[in-house]
């Protein structure tokens, strides 16, 4: 075949499926039924005309035709079965925290914990509950955890075990004002041994003792980049920044959880240079802090204020706890904007505020306690974290890596000394009985509460680690 | 046919070695039939004894059995029979009171005897041997126990004795237990239920409840959960397989403390090792036992 050349651009483009370069002409022949002559309407635009009737490569099967296999199409299935969770309804139902079982038989001559009673040595191993109005300010600082088993049982009640005393004994001496001014403190243990569950007992003996309390519930939602943040201005090197909306909601758990804060008024006006907003003179600590947990605009300058309220003279200690402290010892997953590096999670003031109490360097001049918990569940591994832990625990096993990176600012944190180790182990035997017979009282353990079956449960759960002593006990039977 | 010269006593398997006259030695390995000299009659020195009769004189075998297809063999039947004829008289034991023997089994004494023997041959022999075995160990003869050492096994499995199980100066008793592929060593000490593996609590190496409780069932089937602290090392396999060795090695150990235990164990099923192993897969199948699907054509 030939083809014919063209003269003017000397190509053979005479067949223009063969000419890549130029695009097949756009036929105003192509629908000549639906073109008039001598127009320039917008007939062109229009979709061309549909063909009617069935393709012709679609004929319909003859009656006998072998047919070939195809897939039919499974009619959809009616999926309107039910209503729909609405947005944020199946996270509530998961974060749910009940502390009531209607079910649960109740515990006929349960003694309440008082303050008087967190000191005496003879309670020691017995169960004692939690009068409702520290439950309700429990809850207000989310110091319940959906996995505790509270929903075993009629109402919250708590084991005093030997650490607890001792919690209550330190407390009751920075009351009486001895040299020891505050406790500053990390729980570490293995799983299940009660570490959340000590920092709740010290926040029911501080709300007993009307000491202020400020609780970060789970350090994770300071760094998982679920809340917003955004830098402080004022601060360069390093850059800090605020979170504003979980900054304003502490405010509010704040508010709520201590009514304390109502009786207690701002010593001095507030400069109206450190906030965005006038705030009156003389309103109470509790009216504060809503104020700032209305408006997250104004949570950190309001917090701080507070928090500079709190440490005057004559006010009452403070209690600040934080679980999961190995959160807060690495990058968090916030990005920084000009050089789009993770930020540390030390760059936020909130962890810094906590930080800086727990190393010492900020006090706390009204006395108090920075109690902080680790977990063992679900956390970062942080080689810094472990050996920072165990020198301090005393721990001659571990040993600086030379060859290892070690995170110097997690190392600051507790190169000032002052920070305690306390190692949550199991529960002693006496302490596993009673536990158990306050379980059995309440109708939830069926077995027979013997030496024979405490000392097996004890030993399954290696050694009286009361979490694992549920599972066994509690729920765990077939 | 009976012979009219009377055979010499050439047994087979007498210590003594009837050409060379050595000792043989306890394990012979026999291989090739030996020539026919012990068989049959020295050669007949015409000239120093010369016969009665020289028209009559013809070679006579020295062995009744020269005419068997398995000379040796009937041979070493012939000497048993004999030795029971002689010493049948001698005062025996009840047969569980007497010694323990391994005799050889028929192959290793076809290898011996390099022949063809059947095992029902074989049996008689044996059966032979259990009866002079059953003679008064302490009246027994030196020869007769001497012919009886050849049938024994070489290596006698009833002479290894089990090192009985002590608790050591430090209070331990230790037990080895396996299960599929994992195996535990496992001390126990009077204690308070303490328990640690590999250096761990227990509810650090396994998650499950129900493998701790498998690991210290033997403790728990007999109500010694709170008596004993144990201290295994476990290697190898799943948590299933090392929970179930646990089991193994603390009852054993537990049978040195308590050896009174063993029946509650064994109804327990901490006694005897489950010998089950991961099935191999075979050619052809696509794991152990499954097989590829049919495929028409």
């Amino acid at each position: 075949m030939s083809f014919q050349t063209c003269w003017r651009c000397l190509s053979k483009a005479s067949d223009p499926a063969l000419n890549p370069l130029r695009a097949p002409q756009q036929s105003w022949l192509l629908f000549p039924a639906s073109t008039a002559p001598f127009t320039i309407s917008a007939s062109l635009l229009a979709l061309p005309p549909k063909k009617k009737g069935r393709p012709a490569m679609t004929e319909k099967l003859v009656r006998g035709a072998k047919q070939t296999f195809t897939k039919k199409k499974k009619k959809p299935t009616d999926t309107n079965k039910g209503r729909k969770p609405a947005p944020g309804e199946r996270k509530a139902l998961r974060k749910r925290v009940v502390l009531s079982n209607t079910n649960a038989l109740e515990v006929h001559g349960l003694q309440d914990v008082s303050a008087e009673s967190i000191t005496n040595d003879g309670l020691k191993g017995q169960v004692l509950g939690i009068p409702g109005p520290i439950v309700d300010r429990l809850r207000a600082v989310e110091a319940f955890k959906v996995p505790q088993g509270w929903a075993l049982f009629r109402r919250p009640a708590m084991l005093m075990r030997k650490e607890t005393l001792e919690f209550g004994k330190e407390m009751e001496g920075i009351a009486q004002n001895e040299e020891k001014k505050s406790i500053r403190r990390v729980y570490v243990g293995e799983r299940g041994s009660g570490k959340t569950l000590m920092l709740l007992q010290a926040m029911t003996m501080a709300f007993l003792k009307d000491w202020v309390v400020i609780n970060i519930p789970n350090a994770q939602d300071l760094i998982l980049a679920q809340t917003e943040y955004a830098p402080l201005p004022s601060t360069t090197n390093p850059t800090l920044y605020t979170q504003r909306t979980y900054t304003a909601a502490l405010l509010s758990s704040i508010s709520r959880s201590n009514p304390i804060l109502t009786d207690l008024q701002l010593s001095q006006p507030a400069s109206t240079s450190d906030l965005p907003i006038p705030i009156p003179p003389n309103i109470s600590l509790s009216r504060l802090a809503l104020l700032g947990a209305s408006d997250p605009e104004t949570a950190w300058p309001i917090f701080q204020l507070l928090l500079t309220e709190l440490k005057k003279p004559g006010r009452p200690p403070l209690t600040l706890c934080l679980d999961g402290l190995a959160h807060v010892m690495c990058n968090t997953r916030y990005i920084s904007a000009p050089k789009y590096q993770p930020i540390h999670a030390h760059d936020f003031t909130i962890i810094k505020f906590f930080l800086d109490h727990l190393s010492g360097a900020e006090g706390l001049p009204n006395g108090g306690a920075v109690l902080a918990a680790t977990s063992n569940s679900n956390n970062p591994v942080i080689p810094t974290l472990n050996l920072a832990l165990s020198q301090l625990e005393g721990n001659q096993a571990v040993q600086r890596d030379p060859f290892a990176k070690y995170d110097e600012r997690v190392l600051d944190v507790f190169n000032k000394g002052g920070v305690e180790v306390q190692r949550i182990g199991g529960i002693t035997k006496e302490d596993a009985r009673a536990l158990m017979e306050y379980w059995a009282r309440s109708g939830v353990c069926r077995q027979k509460v013997d030496e024979g079956f405490v000392g097996e449960k004890w030993s399954l759960s290696g050694g009286g680690v009361v979490g694992e002593l549920e599972r066994a006990v509690l729920r765990m039977r077939i | 046919m009976t012979s009219k010269l009377p055979w010499g006593a050439t047994y087979r398997l007498s210590t003594h070695c009837p050409r060379c006259l050595s000792r043989l030695p306890p394990r012979r390995t026999l291989t090739t039939p030996p020539h026919k000299l012990a068989i049959a009659a020295p050669p007949i020195d015409l000239t120093s004894l010369p016969p009665p009769n020289p028209q009559n004189a013809r070679v006579v075998p020295a062995s009744p059995s020269y005419f068997t297809g398995r000379p040796d063999s009937t041979d070493n039947y012939l000497n048993l029979l004999a030795l029971l004829r002689r010493y049948q008289t001698l005062p025996t034991v009840p047969p569980a009171q007497a010694p323990r023997v391994a005799w050889r089994t028929v192959t290793q004494y076809r290898l011996l005897v390099g022949e063809p023997v059947r095992a029902s041959k074989y049996h008689k022999i044996v059966e032979v041997l259990q009866r002079l075995n059953r003679i008064h160990p302490s009246v027994i003869p030196l020869d007769l126990s001497q012919a009886m050492e050849i049938y024994k096994r070489d290596v006698d499995p009833y002479a290894v004795k089990k090192k009985p199980a002590i608790i050591d100066e430090d209070g331990r008793a230790y037990g080895v237990g396996r299960r599929k592929s994992s195996s535990a060593k496992v001390y126990l000490v009077q204690g308070e239920g303490e328990v640690l593996v590999n250096g761990k609590s227990i509810n650090n190496v396994f998650g499950r409840i129900h493998d701790r409780e498998s690991a210290l069932w033997a403790l728990k089937a007999t109500g010694r959960m709170d008596k004993y602290n144990v201290w295994a090392l476990v290697t190898g396999g799943g948590s299933t397989g090392q929970a179930e060795a646990i089991t193994l090695g603390a009852a054993k150990a537990l049978m040195v403390f308590e050896p009174a235990l063993k029946p509650a164990l064994r109804r327990a099923g901490c006694v005897t090792r489950d010998p089950r192993r991961v099935e191999r897969k075979k050619p052809g199948h696509v794991k152990a036992r499954k097989m590829p699907a049919w495929v028409k054509r």
